[in-house]
């Protein structure tokens, strides 16, 4: 069992707040998608996690144990980091087995032979076995990286970032590798990036972390769809959602001149911030509001049109055949059962106050 | 005003040749992006261009005159590189100032010159700031705003946002194109980024191993592909590939797994050679009840985006992609799987080239 608790973390570098009463719990098996920019807080959690940080304050449990005294080593965690850090004079061969050559372990040849070939197995390297992992390409060497945690078969994984030097083609073959491994293994998967791709794309759950604090915790389509605030509504989604500052008055919305309809809003006259995603903005005639087409953004499947609303711009996506031109006036709309709406000041969804 | 053409351009680094007979005519007022990955030559055929760089033979020409020869400070065009390289002891408004110092100018001439540019970059408040105090896309707007304030014939950036974070991008993305538009300057852009290539060009070049591989709008590079590379190279996900053998029945995709086709499309394929198909994950299509065109299958892995989701597929030995609406089939399902073969592509396996359809 390897459920992951931190209670009450807080840890300082310097003047410098990394983590400020972290609570976080994943669950056994799961698998847990830290989300955050630079400087969140995210490789500082996971290195807490692993015992190479030593914390200001708080409690790190493993399945259900205080592993506050514990060495890095004691904690059967295994770390895969973006720079992969292989022994490049050694085969994959050589690299993996290392790990269980350690002197606190002993295993015979073996149950090492045994876990290698296994674990070569599961990452499609065994062609590679025999090969200098200089010789090797990025995703292959980073497939070797995962190799070398996977075989002391820890019961969790903490992944900093290990996509992020690839290329785009890779990361996303190496996306579905993981998840497939993670569900293979069992194991608990903590997964720390900046890319939203990624944490949509393979979280069971997602956690959103802002200056050391952990802002929201949910599913991907939690996190999608009923953002705790503005922060969470823009760290997932591209283009990011629209916010555009406006009043409800009698159920529908009133935004630079214009009255677009909402749904399920109470009837109360307010300033909010509404917040809708650009797929859920309509180019129609006879649409409720206007605006100028600032930009259009050709991305093959999809346009992404930009429209000049005076102090704000609006995205929206569109099918890939919907002619428009730049500087034409369109009229638009929403889906009304789709328009969140946010506090101007607090940032709070009010749905969810 | 340019109109810049490269004629035959080989260029060697020592016994790597890394231009192979570059032949391109960028049009006056266009702006062309040349997309590859790193070491395609898409920098090195910019800096030549530039005059930063010589080439080993090959003319280029600018509106109709030779300027390989010619030193860059010659060649009246400017370049924006990635790294801003501004003047930390100098203010932005000295720093746009800077290369109207050779300019035989009245004072009031430069300044007006100086403040029309920094209008057009939204950077007018900055003027008196030190680079120091600027955000990264504001000392980006101020290298840009150097290069454009002596009205050079083209401007050359060699990926200039790539440094800046992706949503700093986005807007730097909107704002590179309408300053492009409103100057009606040639610009040549580099960059590794297909989505800044799809969304800034109006010709996309796309290179590999020192080649062109094609030069089109970005809905001719989307929707037919010269070859695999480019295929590949463009979209996101990327365009599936399998290998197929056409058959009376529709296309083996290895083992059992046979699309069902019209007899109309397999009729067309050349026989005899080995060929893929390749076709983008919003052409497959993928549903929970069958008919004409299906194919029985499982679905291994799906990837929730929120606006979208990646389903994965497999058929035979190969798995596909497929984009689809939110919630609309669940992990481990029996599906049925078809394509829309109006947006089927089939390439030669061994020469990666596209076959075009000739009905």
């Amino acid at each position: 069992m390897a459920r992951i608790e931190l209670k009450g973390i807080n840890k300082s570098y310097g003047a410098q707040r990394a983590l400020r009463d972290l609570d976080l719990v994943v669950e056994d098996g799961e698998f847990f998608v830290l989300l955050g920019r630079t400087g969140a807080g995210k490789t500082t959690t996971l290195r807490a996690i692993a015992g190479l940080e030593k914390l200001d304050s708080g409690s790190v449990l493993i399945g259900g144990r205080d592993v506050g005294g514990w060495t890095a080593a004691q904690r059967d965690v295994a770390l895969v980091l973006q720079q992969y850090s292989l022994y490049p004079r050694l085969t994959v061969r050589g690299n993996l087995e290392f790990p269980l050559r350690s002197k606190i372990r002993s295993f015979s040849e073996a149950e090492i032979a045994a876990r290698v070939d296994k674990a070569a197995k599961t990452l499609q390297i065994t062609h590679l076995l025999d090969r200098k992992v200089e010789r090797l390409s990025g995703g292959e060497m980073q497939r070797v990286s995962i190799g070398r945690a996977i075989v002391r078969q820890p019961s969790v994984f903490l992944m900093d970032e290990p996509l992020s030097a690839l290329d785009a083609k890779l990361r996303e073959s190496l996306r579905v590798e993981l998840k497939r491994l993670h569900s293979d293994l069992g194991a608990t998967f903590l997964f720390v990036t900046h890319d939203q791709v990624e944490a949509m794309s393979m979280g069971d759950k997602i956690g959103v972390l802002r200056q050391g604090r952990l802002v929201q915790v949910g599913t991907p389509s939690d996190i999608y769809d009923r953002p705790l605030n503005t922060f969470v509504a823009r760290s997932v989604g591209s283009p990011p959602m629209n916010l555009i500052d406006g009043r409800l008055a009698g159920g529908a919305a009133e935004i630079g001149g214009f009255r677009l309809p909402v749904d399920g809003k109470p009837a109360v006259e307010r300033t909010v911030t509404f917040g809708v995603r650009p797929e859920n903005v309509t180019l129609q005639s006879g649409a409720p509001a206007e605006a100028r087409v600032f930009d259009i953004e050709d991305q093959g499947v999809i346009k992404v049109i930009t429209l000049d609303m005076g102090e704000s711009r609006l995205h929206v996506t569109v099918p890939a055949g919907t002619r428009v031109a730049r500087d034409e006036l369109v009229r638009f709309g929403w889906k009304a059962d789709r328009v969140l709406t946010f506090d101007p000041d607090s940032g709070h969804n009010l749905a969810l106050a | 005003m340019a109109r810049i053409e490269l004629r035959n351009i080989q260029k060697f680094f020592g016994a790597v040749q890394v231009l192979k007979d570059v032949n391109l005519t960028i049009e006056d007022g266009e702006f062309v992006v040349m997309l590859g990955q790193s070491g395609c030559g898409k920098t090195t055929t910019l800096r030549a261009i530039a005059g930063l760089e010589t080439v080993t033979s090959g003319t280029i020409s600018i509106d109709g005159r030779a300027v390989q020869d010619l030193r860059a400070a010659d060649r009246d065009i400017a370049f924006v590189f990635q790294s801003f390289s501004l003047y930390p002891h100098m203010t932005v408004y000295e720093n746009i100032a800077f290369p109207l110092r050779a300019v035989r100018q009245s004072t009031s001439d430069r300044e007006s010159a100086v403040r029309e540019v920094a209008r057009v970059l939204g950077i007018e408040r900055l003027l008196n700031r030190k680079p120091s105090a600027l955000s990264g896309g504001d000392m980006q707007r101020v290298a840009i705003g150097r290069a454009l304030v002596r009205r050079p014939k083209a401007l050359l950036m060699d990926e200039p946002i790539g440094a800046l974070d992706a949503k700093l991008r986005e807007q730097m993305r909107a704002e590179i194109k309408r300053l492009h538009i409103s100057r009606n300057s040639t610009s040549v852009y580099v960059t590794h980024d297909q989505i800044e290539a799809m969304s800034l060009a109006d010709r996309i070049v796309v290179m590999h191993g020192g080649l062109l591989q094609q030069v089109g709008t970005p809905e001719e590079v989307y929707n037919r592909p010269s070859n695999l590379f480019v295929a590949q190279f463009v979209g996101s996900p990327v365009m599936n590939v399998a290998e197929i053998a056409p058959q009376s029945g529709g296309l083996s995709f290895g083992g059992d797994a046979m699309l069902p086709v019209a007899p109309g499309l397999v009729s067309h394929l050349p026989e005899g050679r080995a060929l893929k198909l390749g076709i983008r994950p919003e052409a497959v299509v993928v549903s929970e009840t069958g008919g004409a065109g299906t194919v029985q299958s499982r679905v291994t892995n799906i990837e929730p985006l929120g606006s979208h989701e990646i389903v994965d597929v497999t058929l035979g030995a190969t798995t596909l992609r497929a984009r689809m609406e939110p919630g609309r089939v669940r992990t481990g399902a029996p599906v049925w799987v078809g394509i829309d073969t109006e947006r089927a592509h089939f390439f030669d396996a061994e020469s990666g080239l596209a076959l075009r359809r000739t009905a």
